[in-house]
């Protein structure tokens, strides 16, 4: 049975080896994760191979105290680290094995305190702690145990549970502290990684090896609501290059502290961990026959490993395909204002190239947007008649395979995002979305730039226009009343759903009033109300 | 001698038709806090609903212990020396996993077979019934076997979800994570593709929503089975059955409910269509 009163050397080897055994199960769920810090898509491969080289490690162990098997762990992961989260795990048992010092057997407050020491190593291994890493979730877990073991209860079992419940809310929280995660939509890898190991250790104290065997871990949800993920989005991060470059020193009177700073001269991501008989270092770097020269004086080098960080990258991007269903089909929508960017973004759109009625896009714009996405077939939607045409040329320039769905306005491109189809082919995708187009009506209002007659319509300079399906059909003084002008001359009784964009001049309270009114008239509707934030256009409203 | 047909609660099959085609239904746990539930027998799906609308915490879904598998099937090798297993997707669940853990400890292990369905809900449940008809009219294990294999590319199934929101919590999202983060109100429609949740559409109203359900099924040139669920829309479901019935109506229609652990992962007021037939 598993011990709730303490834990010894023997328990130490078998909890993190069932913990190994667990995280391997979720290993290549976590690798898809990875977006921070460079996207490389594979911590959870190498936060394994650090664990099996720990747990390997303790096995050889001849001295079977806590102490001497945690040290035996840390010397595993320090030679078996691999990558950021695979070294900065390699701090953690580091850590533990510092405070387990001299120890038999520890209690649940030892193992508190052991892992608020894991968490002081882990941060001073790093010159630039990044916070909402797996090195927020052990300093979060840590508190979490120290606080349970002071004022709940020292019992082991219950200190891990609350550290467990800790670290799953700490990786839940990571997207909000870090907005690459955020815009990734997910937690972060390293994170989830040692909450799966304080889970497997946690699954193991209490003796579900029912559950160790038959369950997968489970993968955290982010705390905040996704915003969809496209490769646009990995297109616009910075992208890598150089070698990530990975050795360890051994000699005598190493310096850790020391050549950190030296390396961060010469790289970046740097990692250095270690004692001074064996440090190891991990950076990134355009010449790493330039690192080499400059530590090989030092002693000698080992596990020497340098990857080109562009390969890396050029796999992440095929990774990220495989993620998404049916990347090989890319939207470009031409979108002004950033509540209807996001709109068009939330619903699939790949890339947004920024314009509209008062500014058209050049082909050249629309080529450069075609060029960027990832995808070898392209679907444009232009969402204005002045830009259909522009959208047309582009074909004639590029190798790839373009549609142009003549989207004339924005509930339009809205309505033919929405009929987009992950499964069907492109063609199929063009034709659908051409019958959802021609669907739906538009009602768009304005002001007057001028005084004119049209339409049969007397307007004044800076009175509030409004235009159905693109026709001018209504005159007034505030652009509320121009709305429910419009709106009067469509049958909204055969309408099901009615979205209120409005724009930068329009206040959400304005926009809130004429939704209001909308749902008294006709209570049957569903009408929302949503910011585009666009200029030019008091109100854009689709009807459907 | 009869084949004993088996599957999980994951098929969505209507307890009368599970007695009539002496299907053995073993149910998965579904758990709300310290309260464990048998899926169906401890908790009907109206029970289960009202229990989600007041529960202060989300419920998790788990699958019984080895035992009562291998108990199950254990009882059942009294009466026959064949059974035939046939469980909810594996990726989806663990359903498969055990219940071929289960076979190997078994203390009179006859012959026993375990097919991965590749299906949830009534997909899974419409295999599941065409197999058991087959074994009541004395079919062998091994054209069991053969039927059951033949009709699993046969299925599909399509569902309107109000909310992606318990999908995800529950981590059984899959690509249908392309549909959440909307910024407009849309009613999502997925299915299940390779074993995992698809997003195969979506609308902008509920209405035309059930509209693509009924175009769903109007798609098939020839279909065996048919199935109609909800969860808390029972009247929405029967009106989508009836407007089904009179396109086809010399078909029998299953109408059915989501069971408590599916709708720990799909919330309410999902509806959805299952069909076992041949397109085109």
């Amino acid at each position: 049975m598993a011990p709730t009163k303490s834990i010894n050397g023997q328990d130490l080897r078998e909890m993190f080896a069932a913990a190994a055994s667990w995280l391997e199960k979720s290993s290549a769920d976590i690798d898809a994760l990875n977006v921070f810090p460079v996207p490389d898509g594979d911590t959870g491969t190498n936060m394994l191979l650090t664990m099996r080289s720990t747990i390997e490690e303790s096995q050889l162990a001849n001295d079977h105290s806590a102490s001497g098997v945690s040290k035996a762990m840390a010397r595993g992961a320090l030679v078996g680290a691999r990558g950021n989260s695979g070294v900065i795990l390699s701090q953690i048992f580091s850590g533990l094995s510092q405070a387990l010092d001299g120890k038999d057997a520890i209690n649940g407050k030892e193992l508190a305190d052991a892992l608020a020491k894991a968490s002081t190593v882990a941060y001073a291994g790093l010159s630039n702690p990044v916070e909402g890493t797996i090195l927020t979730v052990i300093r979060e877990a840590a508190e979490a145990a120290q606080a349970h073991a002071a004022t709940v209860s020292d019992d082991v079992v219950s200190v891990v549970e609350a550290t467990v419940n800790a670290a799953k809310e700490s990786v839940a929280n990571t997207p909000t502290l870090l907005p690459v995660l955020r815009e990734a939509g997910v937690v972060d890898a390293g994170g989830q990684g040692l909450y799966t190991i304080l889970e497997g250790v946690l699954h193991y104290l209490k003796g579900e090896v029912e559950q160790l065997k038959l369950r997968r871990p489970w993968m955290v949800a982010s705390s905040i609501p996704l915003t969809a993920k496209s490769p646009q989005m990995v297109g616009m991060e910075e992208v890598p290059y150089g070698y990530c470059t990975n050795f360890v020193i051994k000699g005598e009177d190493l310096n850790p502290d020391k050549l950190r700073k030296r390396l961060e001269k010469r790289g970046q991501s740097v990692i250095v961990v270690g004692d001074d008989s064996a440090v190891r270092v991990h950076i990134h770097t355009l010449d790493p026959g330039d690192i080499m020269s400059y530590v090989v004086p030092m002693g000698t080098l080992h596990q020497i490993n340098i990857r080109n960080m562009d390969e890396q990258y050029r796999d992440f991007i095929e990774m990220q395909k495989e993620r998404m269903p049916a990347v090989e089909v890319a939207i470009v929508a031409v979108v002004a204002g950033e509540g209807l960017a996001n709109v068009f973004t939330s619903l699939g759109a790949t890339f947004i190239v920024p314009g509209g009625q008062t500014m058209n896009p050049s082909t050249k714009d629309l080529l450069q947007a075609v060029d960027v996405v990832t995808s070898d077939k392209v679907i444009i939607l232009p969402n204005n008649k002045n830009i259909v045409l522009t959208a047309n040329q582009v074909q004639s320039l590029t190798e790839k395979t373009i549609q142009v769905v003549p989207t004339t306005t924005i509930p339009q491109g809205v309505a033919a995002l929405l009929a987009f189809d992950y499964e069907a082919d492109m063609e199929t995708n063009a034709q659908s979305m051409e019958k959802a187009r021609t669907a739906v009506k538009s009602v768009e209002v304005t002001r007057a730039v001028r005084s004119t007659k049209l339409g049969g319509l007397d307007i004044k300079k800076h009175q509030a226009i409004g235009f159905l399906n693109g026709d001018l059909v209504a005159v007034g003084d505030k652009p509320d009343a121009a709305v429910q002008d419009v709106l009067a001359r469509v049958n909204l009784d055969e309408a099901e759903v009615v979205t209120i964009y409005y724009g930068d001049d329009t206040t959400s309270e304005e926009a809130e009033v004429v939704g209001d009114s909308l749902d008294e008239q006709h209570p049957r509707l569903q009408v929302e109300v949503v910011k585009g934030g666009q200029p030019y256009y008091n109100y854009i409203v689709s009807v459907e | 001698m009869t084949v004993k047909i088996v599957t999980d609660s994951l098929g969505d099959i209507p307890s009368d038709v599970a007695r009539e085609l002496d299907i053995t239904i073993i149910p998965l746990n579904v758990l709300f806090g310290e309260g464990i539930y048998r899926d169906g027998v401890d908790l009907t799906t109206e029970q289960f609903y009202q229990k989600l609308a007041k529960s202060q915490v989300l419920p998790t879904t788990q699958i019984p212990s080895l035992g009562v598998f291998v108990e199950s099937c254990d009882e059942l090798a009294k009466e026959s020396d064949e059974i035939l297993v046939i469980s909810n997707s594996q990726k989806m669940s663990a359903s498969y996993e055990a219940m071929v853990e289960a076979v190997e400890k078994m203390k009179r292990p006859g012959r026993v077979e375990v097919i991965d369905s590749q299906w949830a809900i009534m997909a899974q449940g419409l295999i599941v019934i065409a197999t058991a008809r087959a074994a009541k009219k004395g079919a062998s294990l091994d054209e069991l076997i053969a039927l059951t294999k033949k009709n699993i590319p046969r299925a599909d199934v399509r569902m309107v979800f109000d909310s992606l929101e318990y999908l995800e919590q529950g981590g059984r999202i899959g690509k249908a994570r392309a549909f959440l983060g909307s910024k407009l109100k849309i009613t999502p429609i997925l299915g299940i593709r390779e074993g995992e949740a698809f997003p195969f559409s979506r609308e902008h109203s509920r209405a035309r929503a059930i509209d693509h359900l009924y175009y769903f099924a109007t798609s098939f040139s020839h279909i065996d089975e048919m199935a109609v669920e909800d969860a808390t829309t029972p009247r929405e479901a029967d009106a989508l059955a009836k407007r089904l019935k009179s396109q086809f109506p010399k078909m029998n229609i299953y109408r059915t409910t989501v069971s408590p652990v599916i709708g720990a992962h799909v919330g309410p007021r999902v509806l959805g269509v299952a069909v076992l037939g041949d397109r085109g």
